[in-house]
């Protein structure tokens, strides 16, 4: 038997939050340092999974795999390939650093925060290395207990309805995957839960079959990138939500969604991928365009970076709907990136806040001269985001266009007005807050602190790495990617 | 024959039992109820079960609805509980018929004859639910029901004694 | 004239005879009991419940009739008295320390709770509908007693009469459903009624047809389906808050436990003709059981629906059926019984003396009053919303996977969207507890449990946990006790 160390990186935050149960009330910092702790752990083990994962194949690889529940048929099988590695080494170091975030930000029920915190870690990672439907849902439902504690105990604002909005929401989606699942299971001849099995044996079941299971797989799926219409959630939990919920909620719960469809929907119902094809790529463009334009809008910094998500989601889902090797991979790259920049850009809010207890765009004029550092790498990550060349958002929003252009040569046209219009929002709000002069009521304002420098310091570094130096990662999604494109369009 | 005296009996029944639940009188609906108890017995007979009838007359319109009326009385119930009366055609009526059956009795009593054996032999062995055969069903096929209805009894009659005594 | 004395094997009723000797025992002795050692009435009757669970245990695997056909023991029967027991172990743990606070503790209550547990074991192995008659009045008949256990309370008082009427009327239904079956087949016995109705073309007697419906709805009255829901509310309510627990648990089971009996059983041959009338039944059960507990503010009033709601899940593996239906219908309830005594424990932890504080706005700031309770709370409620890794999630995915399996989809989507309701006023307890401040009362002393209530507690969570993480092992026993029935 080989090292498990799938299971260890999803249970090790199980552990942490275990023994935080178990300590006194009222050692906050025994507490956060426990975190921090059992939150590396696992950060280090995905860096052991980046060195040791074979990119040259699609094969599954750190397969872990025992009978659970043989008398339905339900397997543990853990396991990962091109597409969930990158998004485990994601979990593990927004995790981290959000723990590392919260240290300061926290001061209340400090204890049960940090316990949530490594549950949600648990839930996430256990979604990107299950390869089991009943362990899938499983780690999928789990996500949502503590989100919506997260949201509902430290938030703000609104922020017991955006927790049950949040909770509803996603919980209606993932339903309908409970009803594609057991329809699944039931129509495959042995029964059976696990995915690998199941992405062999569907593309032979009906072609109406294919369309009603892919519709509900692509209500659960949807609500959680979030697609128009189902995306009215995602601004207000992630405006309630404390600092490092939103970089987690933004960061990772978002790409479960464009994950489920790359490792279950497409892969599974080549029939539904094609037919579903023109109608998901409008729903991309409207996402894009729309979500763009709601920024426009936007007085609240948060609030534009929220809708912000939904506009950059919009061009995953261009990249999935094109079903080429290019725009997928151009998917998995913004997966990535939009994963550290907005991470980044919600921590840089948080800072913000925390200082001002603001967000505001209006409210804050040239900072850049009081707050220089902070300036400086809210900018970059502002650029970062409206894809200035040089940096991963650029690489992704490329191949996506390139992917799916010729799939969709109306669409992919109308979606580059999405590109302007982000640019358009970012650049106003850069200058209405750093630029200009000086608004002398934040004179007391301080520059943001070592820790919270040491917080976005990675995801610049990344961010620019995969921008000007793309090929690691493109190796090692390459052959997974390619493998999903061949089966989505069997 | 047997058609015509089922529905009229049926007939009896079933209104005695809707006037149980709509008269106003409480002892009017207990009378009632013992109409429709009789009515029932009167079917046993159609169905060649004289010994269920005669039990169904002595438990049910016996000795259970003279509980009733006993209970009912210890009410104390004021009179306009008990709605209003009609008196003079009931009084009558009463009058006449109890008269016509004093007549009957006495008839029966002068002008029939006992005859033990040929009552029982004429029951046990061309009837088959005479005594004999209904204890012999309730002992053997029977025998779980016949017990646990023993249970239920008693448990109503905790039931109706921790409901009702005053100090447990 | 030649007696047939039938065979008999008392072994086989041996859990049946302990519940039954140890209640009357109890009644025998418990009026020489001082009244500082009336608990030893309650600790008799726990006694009494675990030899019979261990009786039980020895006729696992056992598949034997004994009194002319008229009592059978097979897996399906042991593994609902296994349901009912344990139920029962439970209830009577949490009931002591409740009867002591409300300072009604008397004898007579255990002794009628091993009587109604008796009666749901009747009718979980009765193969006679005179049986399953008798054992569902000994339940019921107890029941309506418990439910009106607190005298000197008016609510309570509502409560017994209330269930007694509806009761009552449901009884005749059931009674008159098998007279009209007697009058078509000539035999109460399950096994002449499945040969009658095979043999015969049983499609075109109405009479069969009729006893069918009425059967229906009189066991509809004890599981609390829609459209014969409506003394749930008030029962449930009035009802001392164990006696709630109890009527929510084992009696619905043991009806489950009758009725699937006689429809999959009896009635299987003429299963497609029934099954639209279920069909429609359960999904009413869900919707109305779902929606109206939304707008309760009373949270025994709030499990009430949410139990007819739960009802409506058993329901569809009814319609389900087959051996996959059944297997869920049980593990579904034996699910059911532990996450909604702890829900209920919890309830009872929070009352005071004639105070049940059962108002939904006692439960807020409950996470920092107490935030153990309102953790094991927060893990009933998840459970009861089916919500993972939790045993109900674990049951109504096996429910909702047996009714896919046998084509009812459009079910399985309404069953869907009534867990997505029922997750919206689960949740709201669960923002009580945590997310806001407690209203300013009195209640600022700490919440004492009881030792029992804290066993129930420990043992409730543990299962919910133990079948929502590692359900093989009861699966698999659910499953082995469904094959003697096909």
């Amino acid at each position: 038997m080989n090292f498990p160390i799938l299971s260890l990186m999803t249970f090790i935050p199980l552990l942490g939050m275990v023994v935080i149960l178990f300590t006194k009330e009222g050692q906050d910092k025994l507490v956060r340092y426990l975190a921090a702790f059992f939150t590396f752990i696992p950060l280090v083990l995905s860096f052991i999974l980046l060195s040791r994962y074979q990119g040259s194949t699609s094969q599954i690889q750190f397969v872990e795999k025992f009978d659970w529940i043989p008398s339905l048929g339900i397997t543990y099988f853990m396991g990962a390939d091109g597409l969930s590695v990158p998004m485990l080494f994601l979990t593990a170091l927004l995790g981290f650093l959000s723990v590392i975030y919260s240290f300061g930000d926290i001061k209340e029920k400090v204890k049960q925060y940090f316990a949530f915190l490594l549950l949600l870690e648990v839930g996430m990672m256990g979604v990107f290395s299950a390869l089991d439907f009943f362990l899938f849902y499983i780690f999928w439902e789990i996500v949502l207990v503590p989100m919506y504690f997260l949201i509902g105990i430290w938030g703000h604002g609104r922020k017991e309805y955006s927790a049950i909005k949040f909770f509803l929401y996603t919980l209606f989606g993932s339903l309908f995957m409970l009803i594609g699942i057991l329809a699944l299971y039931f129509n495959v001849e042995p029964h059976t839960l696990n995915i690998m099995v199941l992405i062999e044996k569907t593309p032979l079941l009906t072609r109406s079959f294919q369309l009603l299971t892919f519709a509900a797989f692509f209500v659960a799926f949807a609500v959680k990138v979030p697609i128009f219409p189902f995306h009215t959630w995602l601004p207000d939990a992630h405006v309630d939500a404390p600092t490092a919920v939103s970089v987690i909620l933004a960061g990772i719960l978002l790409k479960m969604g464009t994950y489920g469809f790359l490792r279950i929907s497409y892969p599974m119902f080549p029939q539904g991928a094609m037919y579903f094809a023109i109608p998901i790529a409008i729903l991309a463009l409207i996402n894009i365009v729309y979500g763009a334009l709601v920024c426009m809008a936007q007085k609240d910094l948060k609030k534009m970076i929220a809708y912000s998500s939904v506009s950059h989601m919009g061009y995953c889902m261009l990249g999935i709907a094109a079903v080429t090797v290019t725009g997928i991979s151009g998917c998995v790259f913004q997966m990535v990136s939009h994963g550290l920049i907005t991470g980044a850009l919600f921590l840089l809010v948080g800072v913000l806040y925390e200082r001002a207890h603001t967000r505001e765009i209006g409210a804050f004029g040239g900072l850049w001269i009081k707050l220089p550092v902070y300036s400086g790498l809210m900018i970059l990550f502002c650029l970062g985001s409206l894809g200035l060349p040089g940096m991963s958002g650029f690489i992704s929003e490329f191949m996506v266009f390139i992917g799916s252009y010729p799939a969709f040569k109306v669409i992919v046209p109308l979606a580059v007005i999405g590109v302007v219009i982000t640019a358009a929002y970012f650049l106003r709000m850069i200058q209405a807050m750093f630029l200009g002069t000086f608004n002398t009521k934040w004179e007391g304002l301080s520059e943001i602190s070592a820790r919270e420098i040491f917080t976005v310091v990675p995801l610049a570094i990344l961010m620019i790495g995969i921008g000007v130096f793309p090929s690691p990662l493109a190796n090692m999604i390459k052959a997974t990617v390619e493998n999903i494109v061949h089966l989505a369009v069997r | 024959m047997e058609i015509l005296i089922f529905s009229i009996v049926a007939l009896i029944a079933v209104i005695c039992s809707v006037q149980v639940i709509i008269s106003r009188n409480p002892v009017n609906s207990a009378l009632f109820l013992i109409a429709t108890m009789v009515s029932l017995a009167i079917l046993f007979i159609l169905l060649n079960a004289p010994f269920l009838a005669t039990i169904q007359i002595i438990v049910y319109a016996g000795a259970i609805m003279v509980l009733f009326l006993f209970v009912i009385m210890l009410l104390n119930l004021r009179r306009d509980e008990f709605g209003p009366e009609r008196r003079r055609a009931q009084r009558f009526f009463a009058i006449l018929f109890s008269f016509l059956l004093l007549i009957g009795i006495t008839t029966v009593l002068t002008v029939g004859t006992f005859n033990s054996n040929q009552v029982e032999s004429g029951w046990s062995k061309t009837i088959p639910a005479g005594v004999e055969p209904l204890a012999q069903l309730l002992f053997t096929k029977y025998l779980f029901p016949f017990e646990l209805a023993s249970v239920l009894l008693l448990v109503a009659i905790v039931g109706a004694v921790v409901m009702a005594k005053r100090r447990l | 004239m030649d007696w047939i004395i039938p065979a008999v094997n008392l072994k086989l009723i041996l859990p049946e005879i302990v519940v039954c000797l140890f209640a009357i025992l109890i009644l025998v002795t418990d009026p020489f009991l001082s009244k500082e050692r009336k608990i030893w009435s309650a600790h008799l009757s726990w006694i009494a419940v675990v030899i019979a669970f261990i009786a039980n245990i020895r006729l696992w695997n056992l598949q034997e009739a004994t009194f002319t056909n008229m009592f059978l023991v097979d897996n399906y029967a042991t593994f609902f008295k296994f349901i009912f027991l344990a139920g029962s172990f439970l209830i009577i743990l949490i009931s002591m320390s409740y009867l002591k606070r409300e300072e009604i503790l008397h004898g007579e209550y255990f002794s009628l709770i091993l009587f109604s547990t008796l009666g749901m074991m009747l009718l979980a192995s009765g193969f006679d509908l005179v049986v399953i008659f008798l054992g569902l009045e000994i339940m019921s008949v107890s029941l309506y007693v418990l439910a009106g256990f607190k005298r000197s309370d008016l609510a309570s008082n509502e409560a017994s009469l209330k269930y007694f009427l509806m009761g009552a009327f449901a009884t005749g239904f059931l009674l008159y459903g098998i007279v009209m079956i007697y009058g078509s087949v000539g035999s109460t016995n399950l096994g002449q009624i499945i040969n009658h109705i095979t043999s015969n073309d049983a499609g075109s007697n109405l009479l069969i047809w009729a006893g069918a419906g009425l059967l229906l709805v009189g066991f509809g009255f004890k599981i609390a389906s829609v459209p014969f829901h409506m003394w749930v509310p008030d029962v449930y309510q009035g009802a001392p808050t164990p006696i709630t627990a109890f009527i929510s648990a084992g009696p619905k089971a043991a009806g489950f436990a009758a009725l699937l009996r006689v429809f999959l059983f009896s009635f299987t041959t003429i299963k497609m003709d029934w099954t639209m009338i279920v069909w429609i039944m359960a999904a009413l059960t869900m919707s109305v059981g779902n929606i109206v507990a939304l707008a309760q503010s009373d949270i025994k009033r709030m499990l009430a629906y949410s139990s007819i709601a739960h009802a409506g899940y058993v329901l569809v593996a009814l319609v389900a059926g087959g051996e996959t239906g059944v297997s869920s219908a049980l593990f579904y309830l034996l699910a059911y019984t532990f996450m909604n005594i702890g829900a209920f424990t919890v309830v009872i932890a929070l009352g005071r003396k004639g105070q049940d504080n059962t108002k939904l706005e006692d439960y807020s700031g409950l996470g920092s009053r107490s935030p153990i309770l309102a953790i094991l709370m927060t893990i009933f409620l998840f459970s009861l919303a089916g919500f993972p890794p939790t045993a109900g999630f674990m049951a109504k995915f096996y429910v909702f996977g047996s009714a896919v399996k046998s084509g009812f989809t459009g079910l399985v989507i309404i069953g869907v969207l009534n867990s997505l309701i029922s997750v919206y006023y689960y949740l709201r307890i669960v923002v009580l507890m945590f997310m806001q401040a407690p209203v300013t009362r009195t209640d600022n002393e700490r919440i004492k449990v009881a030792f029992c209530a804290i066993l129930v507690l420990i043992i409730s969570t543990w299962a919910v946990l133990q079948m929502g993480i590692f359900p093989q092992s009861l699966l698999s026993l659910a499953q082995a006790s469904v094959s003697s029935i096909f």
